[in-house]
């Protein structure tokens, strides 16, 4: 077994099964809203990371949807930065063995 | 406008955990037509938790522990402050939690564990339709008449039924939005949520047994406070189960932006402790987890009930948080409440809000309700005294271990010493206020 104290949250993640649904994001950013936010609490608020800079454009997020692990998180702390969150489809998403 | 070839329930659920799964089972057992949409794979799937009280479940499934999936009771509770390295703790059980009904209180994987209460609800007659999302609830009618009369599924199928269970949980975009269309009347403060945070940590049952001190047939449940939560309110908590460890934590979404910290840092410094990375030395992370606890209580209340629909379980926000994190036996408790009322709405064919308002009766009158009010101040106590889960914590620790450092000076200028640095720092009058606070919480 391996001692895996020092686990960065992409392993993390990695752990924990997901049934993909690739092409069908279920949450998204709306850019004009999150312009007009003074604050980018969402990167540190979502415990899966599915937000992060765009390294592209830092008006930006950037967002990895098949790393949500659905807790709704991001609703509450990013209502005002354009959060757009709706359950993914039927069996799609994270599928806890342990829960 | 009726469809006459679409068959029409009785009752449709919204949500297959422990409130939803109840209000289906009591209301299949009772000869409605039931049926449950829950958007996970399976029930359960989408599912975390930490404990599950079984009070009311064994009302309606008398001894389930000796059929359900436990992983093991809770026979030893612990309560620990940590300080940066220093900790003091508080041990307690009792022999007879060994045993059954084993005080009703267990550690389970709850994904498992929803899995088996829905096979229940299904051999009680309940129709489980699984992996499909409720989008929305269909209505006819308009303003004060407006009714739910059914749900539509993600792709526009619709269901009809007399009335509408709604059990999403607390992340429930389908019941904030039936909130909003038929006008419920808001708490009185809007909802508060938390996060929890978990890991399970995979390892031998031995070791884990003998890590814990436990009887193959025993548990505990270990509940943190202090240090790893500075400046946020929230705490930590260990269960074991057979051959995992279940570690994680909750805190006030609020409290953890306020603070710049993202909940996988908590988590990291909380299994870093010395405490607790003892607890968990050669353990394998077998899945990491995050879901919302709504933590406003009583004041965050909605009206419950409107026309063909009543909210349950953490939808509706029954979850206590005081010193008793309870969420599992109120949604359950509020699940069969909810089919009671049901019940007897379909006897007297009155579906409309005034026809369901026993379903508020109800729950007034049973535990959930009382309890939430006991303690509607803990939200407010824990956000106006935050000290009272750092500070504290930690004065207590720095006390116990400087009464008890061994040195070279007498008795009587150790405890001195000890005393003297306890009062330091500590801010008399808020202390006092504080500690009259504190009373709200337990
Ligand atoms: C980390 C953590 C620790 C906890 N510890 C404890 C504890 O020690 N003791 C305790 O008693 N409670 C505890 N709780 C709280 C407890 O888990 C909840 O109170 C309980 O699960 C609430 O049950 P519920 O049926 O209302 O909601 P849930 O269990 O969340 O079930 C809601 C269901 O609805 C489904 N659903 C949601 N939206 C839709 C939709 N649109 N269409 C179809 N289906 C949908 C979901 O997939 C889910 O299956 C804890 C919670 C967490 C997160």
């Amino acid at each position: 077994m391996t001692p895996d104290e020092k686990l960065s949250l992409a392993d993390k993640l990695y752990r924990t099964k997901y049934e993909p649904d690739p092409g069908h994001p279920h949450v998204t950013v709306d850019a004009a809203s999150l312009k007009k936010a003074k604050t980018r609490k969402i990167l540190k608020a979502c415990p899966a990371g599915v937000y992060t800079k765009d390294p592209n454009d830092p008006e930006k997020v950037a967002v990895s949807h098949e790393n949500c692990l659905e807790c709704g998180t991001c609703r509450q702390a990013g209502a005002d930065e354009g959060v757009e969150w709706k359950q993914p489809d039927g069996g799609k998403g994270v599928k806890y063995r342990y829960g | 406008m009726s469809d006459d070839d679409q068959v029409k329930m009785d009752a449709i659920v919204v949500g297959g955990g422990p409130a939803g799964l109840s209000a289906a089972y009591a209301m299949a057992k009772a000869g409605l037509e039931v049926m449950l949409v829950e958007r996970g794979e399976t029930c359960g799937s989408k599912n975390v938790g930490g404990l599950v009280y079984g009070t009311v479940l064994n009302k309606l499934i008398p001894n389930f522990f000796e059929k359900a999936p436990i992983e093991r009771p809770v026979s030893r509770r612990t309560l620990v402050f940590l300080g940066e390295g220093e900790h003091v703790s508080m041990n307690f059980g009792a022999d007879e939690w060994s045993r059954p009904p084993f005080n009703n209180t267990f550690v389970v994987h709850r994904s498992q564990f929803d899995r088996w209460y829905s096979k229940q609800a299904e051999a009680a007659g309940a129709n489980l339709i699984e992996g499909m999302v409720v989008e929305d609830l269909v209505y006819e009618g308009s303003n004060g008449g407006r009714k739910a009369v059914g749900v539509k599924l993600r792709g526009d199928e619709e269901f009809r039924a007399d009335v509408v269970v709604l059990a999403d949980g607390a992340n429930c975009l389908v019941s904030e939005k039936a909130r909003a269309d038929l006008g419920l009347k808001p708490g009185l403060v809007k909802q508060e949520y938390a996060i929890g945070v978990k890991e399970i940590l995979g390892l031998p049952r031995g070791t884990i047994e003998d890590r814990f001190n436990l009887d193959p047939h025993e548990g505990v449940a270990i509940d943190f406070f202090g240090t790893p939560f500075e400046g946020l309110v929230g705490g930590g908590f260990l269960y074991t189960a057979k051959d995992s460890i279940h570690l994680g934590f909750a805190a006030r979404i609020e409290s953890l932006t306020h603070a710049g910290l993202s909940p996988n840092e908590v988590m990291d410094v909380l299994k870093a402790h010395p405490v607790v990375r003892k607890y968990i030395r050669g353990a394998e992370l077998l899945e990491y987890s995050a879901h919302m606890i709504p933590e406003g209580g009583y004041n965050a209340v909605t009206e419950l009930h409107g026309n063909g629909v009543m909210i349950t379980g953490d939808a509706a926000g029954f979850v206590n948080m005081s010193i008793y994190k309870e969420g599992t036996n109120h949604a359950m408790e509020s699940g069969v409440c909810a089919a009671e009322t049901a019940i007897e709405a379909k006897k007297r064919g009155d579906f409309s809000a005034q026809g369901l308002a026993g379903y508020r009766d109800r729950l007034n009158q049973g535990v959930v309700m009382k309890d939430l009010k006991k303690y509607r101040k803990v939200s407010e106590v824990l956000e106006g005294s935050p000290d009272l889960l750092s500070l504290y914590p930690k004065k207590v620790n720095r006390l116990m271990i400087d009464l008890f450092t061994v040195g070279s000076q007498t008795k009587s200028e150790t405890q001195k010493r000890a005393i003297k640095a306890f009062l330091t720092g500590l801010p008399k009058f808020r202390a006092i206020r504080d500690l009259i606070r504190a009373r709200h919480l337990a």
